[in-house]
């Protein structure tokens, strides 16, 4: 019965995705061609990530956290950030309203980070005989990846792209994008310096992933307010 | 005021605190999961005699473990039984074999003293009556498993902490309610093995080395022989296990202590004695023998006739104060009294106490019970020196699953070098009757117990049941080396097993512990996975769109009609 359990995780992994594109306005409004931009924008991403990662990282020898390098780690994090600038800004949409936009991005670019850090994994493990919680968990990182995905592209949209917003809100939203964007660099540091095991570190992301979500919903319709 | 503010600002961030812990433990709860785990295990022996088939019939294994025979009317035909045989209840598996009762898999755990890396010391009285307790079971339990036809895979395993922790779990399993089946989860051994093959002509290994004697001048007389024998492999329940301390890794020792002893006394002419001394580790022990008869069918009639006399020494690793010497020939025997007479005379300058017993030969009966039988089916006077008193069946006392270390005591093979080594000298030398110690303690010639503890310590670590032990096996050609230090003219003789025995390969294997999720454990979380999609799925409809669309989305074209309409 491991191909039902490989199945189960693949649910859990990928099904809150599709779940997304077909309940919101996203399918009504057929923006399934800027996800898959953004999802090749998100590739191109990663591949410069791996270059530059491969360059300035020291391969560590032991699982321990070394400060500086997990600085770098941030850093190079952020080219996360101009991907995702460029996927909002530059790439040529059709005329969809910004509030579909940031969702179908975020959306794009949160599948594309599931099939790519995923989807192998859970071919190979998930179909083992022996039983472990990992993949169930994985899964559940990976709906919480969204939660923040969507979050960051929503702030982003905020940033980037909304030129008439309430000035007391630029800072709030810029520490927010901030958090959201390091979300990474902080999960690994639970990980690795505080020693913290896997349903921990999910039930963390879970929990923050939430919380981020509502605290952007919240600057977003701030926002909206004054302009409409 | 600022103390009120931070003290609610306080409040408000432990009940965010034990959200969170809450949280965390329910995250906690879950976190239950152990890897793989792989434990070395030592299948049954598997073999044919005359055609008849014995042992463990299967190697590969593929089942859910389960603790307990004691459940009527469950189906056990897909359940390894794990069983620890300190907690064995020997009447009850009899029963339970005898009955061929159906079942997945057979796991019994070996207590970890009878581990051959533990080495630890003998422990009070106490724990030495445990092990008395202990042997005795084994003891019944080969005896039981060797001669039983089983349809199913039985293993061995030692107990260790992850194999303790998976029986805690089953048991546990077991004792809620159901055991463990495809749909209760729960562990699953796994061991795959290919099917298990016939070895194709095992053969026999006898070893044999010489220390010539010096004739002396103008004697033209061929020189007599006295031949020392001990047979070193060992036959067991569990092959891979089969060290066989006591029997005969004791009296292997023992010859090649004599042999060392006698080696430095002939490389000087003036101490070399009139006899030739012939040393042989033969094998084939458990099997009647076997190697033995070969091995003498090989020596041609003039070197059979001038063997005086050969001593085979069997199990003398672990008696107190009485040894026997078994002979075939009547006690009344000339060469038997002198024999007999060399060996008690110098057991009581020792304090020891040495018995002679005489069991008749009947050709026709197929039982070698005693290496001199061999011997004397050829008129050669021979005897065995054992701690046995009574001549122990086919496959008894040929170094099973009990003989480990712990059993066998360095002071007691001292004992017997010393015994035979002086018996052998003063014949040898014409001594008879003398109170000459050749061999005394603090002398040159003195007994080393430390060359006697290695090698019973690597004897008690080398399974050497002799189908499995290849042609130049690493011990058969330790062994080799260390009789050609002492003697001359060492040679390997390889003959092959025939008879009435087959035997089949796979003697260890790796079993893989895997814990597994139940089927219902499957279809629970798709059931849950999809309420969680469908929530979700609605809950996105109702706060981007409104209840109304969701609504709509269940209901049918009727109202598209009604519009047309």
């Amino acid at each position: 019965m491991t191909v039902f359990h490989f199945f189960n995780c693949a649910i859990l992994t990928f099904g809150p995705h599709a779940v997304y594109y077909s309940a919101t306005p996203l399918s009504e409004y057929d923006t399934i061609g800027t996800s898959v931009k953004a999802a090749l924008v998100y590739l191109l991403t990663a591949l410069v990530k791996l270059v530059c990662l491969a360059t300035f990282l020291n391969v560590s020898e032991n699982d321990s956290f070394d400060p500086y390098q997990e600085l770098l780690k941030a850093l190079i994090g952020f080219i996360d950030v101009a991907g995702l600038y460029f996927a909002l800004t530059q790439l040529t949409h059709r005329n969809i309203s910004q509030n579909h936009k940031f969702q179908a991005v975020g959306l794009g670019w949160a599948f594309a980070d599931s099939v790519l850090h995923r989807l192998a994994p859970l071919w190979v493990g998930a179909r083992g005989l022996e039983f472990t919680w990992d993949y169930i968990l994985q899964g559940l990182e990976a709906n919480a990846n969204l939660v923040l995905c969507i979050s960051l592209a929503a702030l982003g949209s905020l940033m980037w792209l909304r030129k008439n917003k309430p000035k007391t809100l630029i800072p709030i939203i810029y520490a927010c994008a901030g958090i959201v964007a390091t979300m990474p660099s902080i999960t690994s540091y639970l990980r690795r310096g505080l020693g913290w095991h896997f349903p921990k570190v999910v039930g963390f992301e879970l929990f923050t992933s939430l919380v981020m979500a509502f605290i952007s919903w919240q600057l977003f319709a701030a926002c909206q307010r004054p302009s409409t | 005021m600022a103390t009120t503010s931070k003290a609610r600002q306080r409040e408000v961030f432990e009940s965010m605190y034990s959200v969170i812990a809450l949280l965390f433990i329910l995250v906690a709860c879950v976190e239950v999961l152990d890897a793989a785990t792989v434990v070395d295990v030592y299948r049954l022996i598997q073999y044919d005699l005359a055609g008849v088939p014995f042992g463990s019939r299967l190697a590969s294994l593929n089942h859910h473990a389960g603790s307990s025979l004691f459940s009527p009317g469950t189906d056990l035909s897909r359940t390894v039984l794990v069983l620890p045989v300190r907690e064995l209840n020997i009447t009850f598996i009899r029963e339970f074999i005898g009955q061929r009762q159906p079942l997945g898999g057979l796991l019994l755990l070996l207590p970890r003293i009878f581990s051959s890396e533990n080495r630890g010391s003998m422990g009070g009285a106490d724990q030495n009556s445990g092990k008395e307790l202990m042997r005795n079971i084994l003891m019944e339990l080969e005896r039981l498993l060797i001669h039983a036809n089983i349809p199913y895979p039985v293993y061995f395993a030692f107990e260790d902490d992850n194999i303790d922790s998976v029986l805690a779990d089953v048991k546990k399993n077991d004792a809620t309610g159901q055991p463990a089946t495809a749909t209760t989860g729960g562990y699953k051994l796994v061991v795959s093995a290919p099917e298990p093959k016939k070895l194709i002509s095992p053969t026999m290994i006898n070893i044999q080395g010489w220390l010539p004697g010096l004739k002396a001048d103008g004697d033209s007389n061929q020189l007599p022989t006295i031949a020392i024998v001990a047979s070193y492999d060992t036959f067991g329940a569990a092959p891979a296990l089969s060290v066989g301390s006591d029997s005969n890794g004791s009296g292997v020792v023992a010859l090649l202590e004599i042999a060392r002893l006698f080696s430095i006394l002939y490389s000087n002419p003036k101490t070399t004695g009139r006899y030739n001394l012939l040393f042989g580790l033969t094998s084939g022990g458990p099997y009647n023998y076997n190697g033995t008869h070969k091995w003498l069918q090989s020596f041609d009639q003039r070197l059979r006739e001038s063997i005086d006399y050969a001593i085979c020494l069997n199990s003398i690793g672990s008696w107190e104060n009485e040894l026997w010497i078994h002979v075939s020939k009547p006690p009344e025997n000339a060469y038997i009294k002198q024999i007999f007479e060399g060996f008690s005379n110098v057991a009581e300058e020792l304090g020891l106490k040495v018995g002679l017993k005489h069991k008749k030969i009947n050709i026709s009966n197929p039982r070698v019970a005693w290496e001199h039988e061999q011997f004397s089916r050829l008129r050669v006077t021979a005897a065995t020196l054992s701690e046995l008193s009574v001549a122990p069946e086919l496959l008894e006392s040929t170094g099973g699953l009990f003989e480990s270390r712990h059993f066998v005591s360095e002071a007691a093979i001292i004992r017997s070098v010393k015994l035979v080594a002086e018996s052998l000298a003063r014949h040898i030398y014409s001594h008879h009757g003398k109170n000459i110690k050749i061999f005394a303690d603090d002398s040159s010639l003195a007994i080393n117990p430390s060359y006697i503890t290695s090698w019973i310590d690597l004897l008690s670590r080398t399974p050497r049941v002799a189908p499995f032990l290849s042609k130049n096996d690493p011990f058969i050609m330790a062994l080799k080396e260390e009789l050609a230090d002492f003697t001359v003219d060492v040679n390997l003789q390889h003959e092959s097993l025939d008879g009435i025995f087959t035997f089949y390969d796979t003697t260890s294997a790796r079993l893989n512990v895997y814990q597994v999720a139940s089927v219902t454990f499957d279809l629970l979380l798709l059931l849950v996975l999809g309420s969680y999609l469908i929530i979700l799925f609605s809950f996105l409809v109702i706060t981007t769109r409104g209840l109304d669309d969701l609504i709509s989305l269940f209901r049918r074209p009727p109202s598209r009609k009604a519009k047309t309409a």
